[in-house]
């Protein structure tokens, strides 16, 4: 699998361990996160009860590549990009994506991590199936 | 010649398929009319096509051993 992408939610270890190796780093000054949770939206009167993720792996490394080059050049005080996708089913409460931008100051930190998700959503090709508590899905799309 | 061919999200039920073989296959608007034909409930659909993991508009030659993908609208995030 992908550096990207994780099966199943992405769990509070996993992100507790990208954030204990930002000590490492002595040059970053801010870091900018974003969880993307399921929510158990109600569609037609029917609850959500998961999303199931699927993923093209291959392209999905090459856009979240292309991704950060757009946003190390847009930014020049960003010096990391975490981005990290969960497939397979994710239930309503859990995290289905992770983005952590490490940079010098908060500005670009922020700035940058609000622009690496609007660019997850327009070209990482990830597609959804919205579960419902009766067990009837419906694909959904970003608009 | 063969091309391997791919279906994700909604196309992957509408086809009953992640995965398929073609052979003979000239360019991605053949590609395109011979799927069309296979699975005539694609056309209903909004998709783009993707040669080698870079997104086609238009038209392209294929060549032995390239992968297409079918690509509906995107939905992560």
């Amino acid at each position: 699998m992908t550096r990207y992408l994780t099966e199943g939610p992405v769990t509070a270890d996993r992100i507790t361990s990208e954030i204990n190796k930002l000590s490492l780093r002595k040059d970053c000054g801010g870091h900018s996160i974003f969880l993307g949770q399921v929510r158990d939206d109600l569609s037609e009167g029917i609850r959500i009860g998961a999303i199931e993720y699927s993923a093209y792996e291959e392209m999905v490394n090459a856009e979240a590549g292309k991704i950060k080059k757009i946003i190390f050049t847009e930014f020049s005080d960003v010096l990391e990009i975490v981005i990290l996708h969960a497939i397979g089913k994710v239930m309503a409460g859990e995290i289905s994506m992770f983005v952590l931008v490490s940079a010098g100051h908060r500005d670009h930190a922020t700035r940058a991590c609000r622009q690496t998700v609007e660019l997850i959503k327009e070209r990482l090709p990830v597609w959804k199936k919205e579960i419902f508590d009766d067990e009837t899905h419906k694909w959904q799309e970003n608009g | 010649m063969k091309i391997k061919v791919l279906f994700f999200g909604v196309l992957s039920e509408v086809t009953g398929t992640g995965t398929k073989v073609y052979r003979d296959v000239k360019s991605i608007e053949h590609l395109n009319q011979i799927v069309t034909d296979d699975f005539p409930e694609v056309i209903h659909y909004k998709f783009k096509i993707s040669l080698n993991n870079e997104i086609i508009n238009g038209d392209a030659e294929l060549k032995n051993g390239d992968e297409v993908a079918f690509l509906p609208p995107f939905a992560g995030g």
